[in-house]
């Protein structure tokens, strides 16, 4: 089941970007979906399951967005769902004001990791500005905020009911 | 004691995804293409809902503007508003169409220019990670797409296809860190390559910037630039843009900022040159 909501947030998140870049293409590299998902894997999942679905979301965003080199998004997301995956084990991540720390962190860590990777491989790519890299963190965390609170309140409805 | 096997569980499954992945990105950095059989299968296997996803995305944006046109009509009275809110929606329909045919007649109009084989293919997504700036389009191998397929619009030149599935493919935008084209400038005819501006600390631009063009060389503001034919990728001659700004450069070469004159931010239809771009011999219009 656990696999088959992950697949789903995959999904999802490949629907949104596309639609994201066809209706605001300058503005749809600010937010990552697929990042929100290992995260979101990640806190509720604990650390295989963020680095697992990392593994696959990286992926799927590196065939259908990604350059002539493939491996970096999967790569740095796998070691984004490690790490919060860690931290979700060892500190109380629930409430918005953690997750926005989590999810500023997460989203900056990625685009490091991601930029290191291809400093070390020699591969070309755009540089991010300080104020990108910002702007990116911050879109993703307040989206990811709201969105992973309307999924816990679904879900403890649900328990609930 | 089961908390402290996950953990040792976790880490080794860390250690095995990040060597795994270290080895398929060095494969394809050394030259070969490890993970296509990998992309063949996630990109054929999702690629249907991107495309229904952008189908729906042109559905809902016509519904949208035509809302927005009807609003615009308010102020009239109850009787007109009625019939030119019907009125206002056929007319977008129509003004929909006479848009798609004015761009359609634009690319078969450079489909007769050009020499060459092409296949008109439609953007179905566009840059996802900031890293990057590409495309994917809905022609594939299926329409003859092969990779280093150059990619045009009537009003310049777009990139190259660098990942070719049955059904579409991934396009790299003249914009992107790692494109390149030959490229002359018209006036004077001298050469250099165009290639995407990425400034460390400033992110990148969306201007293109033309490299190995001597201290000496005539170069002005305003100047055309077109495709030299050197890459063997583009035909000669096609327009890549015009040069914004000149600079003295650092070493041995001009700083040269060029305007590309594909609308990038505006593509909605390309064309896809399939056929043999003409042999150039090396020197030829220098």
């Amino acid at each position: 089941m656990r696999a088959f909501l992950t697949g789903l947030g995959i999904l999802l998140a490949l629907l949104v970007q596309s639609s994201l870049s066809r209706l605001l293409p300058t503005e749809a590299p600010l937010l990552d979906p697929f990042l929100l998902v290992v995260v979101y894997c990640a806190l509720v999942g604990g650390e295989t399951h963020g680095m697992l679905a990392g593994a696959a979301a990286g992926w799927v965003q590196d065939v259908h967005f990604g350059g002539t080199v493939l491996g970096f998004a999967p790569l740095s997301k796998i070691v984004v769902g490690f790490g919060v995956g860690l931290a979700a084990s060892r500190f109380m991540l629930t409430g918005p004001g953690p997750r926005t720390l989590t999810l500023l962190v997460a989203a900056v860590a990625d685009a490091l990791v991601f930029a290191w990777l291809a400093y070390v491989f020699d591969v070309k790519t755009a540089a991010l500005s300080p104020l990108a890299l910002g702007s990116r963190a911050t879109v993703n965390a307040a989206v990811g905020v709201v969105l992973f609170e309307l999924i816990d309140r679904r879900l403890r409805r649900e328990r609930l009911a | 004691m089961a908390v402290a096997i996950d953990t040792r569980r976790s880490r080794a499954l860390l250690v095995v995804l990040v060597a795994s992945h270290l080895v398929v990105i060095s494969h394809q950095v050394d030259g070969g293409r490890g993970a296509s059989l990998l992309e063949r299968g996630i990109f054929s296997l999702l690629y249907p809902f991107q495309w229904v996803v952008n189908a729906s995305v042109r559905g809902v944006k016509n519904a949208v503007a035509s809302y927005v046109d009807l609003r615009t009509v308010r102020a009239e009275n109850v009787r007109l508003k009625e019939q030119m809110a019907v009125l206002e929606t056929l007319l977008q329909e129509k003004q929909d169409r006479v848009r798609e045919a004015e761009r359609l007649r634009e690319a078969l109009a450079l489909k007769e220019i050009l020499p060459l084989k092409t296949v008109a293919a439609e953007v179905v997504a566009r840059d996802g990670l900031p890293f990057y700036r590409g495309l994917t389009i809905d022609r594939g191998s299926e329409h003859g797409v092969r990779v280093d397929a150059a990619v045009i619009s009537p009003t310049g030149v777009v990139g190259r296809v660098f990942e070719v599935f049955p059904r579409g493919a991934r396009v790299q935008l003249l914009l992107d860190a790692q494109a390149g084209v030959g490229v002359l400038i018209e006036r004077t005819r001298v050469m250099g390559v165009a290639s995407g501006r990425s400034v460390p600390g400033e992110g990148p631009s969306g201007d293109l910037e033309m490299r190995y063009v001597a201290l000496r060389a005539d170069v002005q503001v305003g100047d055309v630039v077109v495709t030299s034919g050197l890459d063997r990728i583009f035909p000669k001659g096609l327009a890549v843009g015009r040069v914004r700004a000149v600079g003295a450069g650092t070493g041995l070469f001009k700083d040269v900022r060029v305007e590309p004159s594909a609308r990038f931010a505006t593509l909605e239809e390309v064309l896809v040159i399939i056929g043999p771009v003409a042999e150039e011999a090396p020197g030829a219009g220098a």
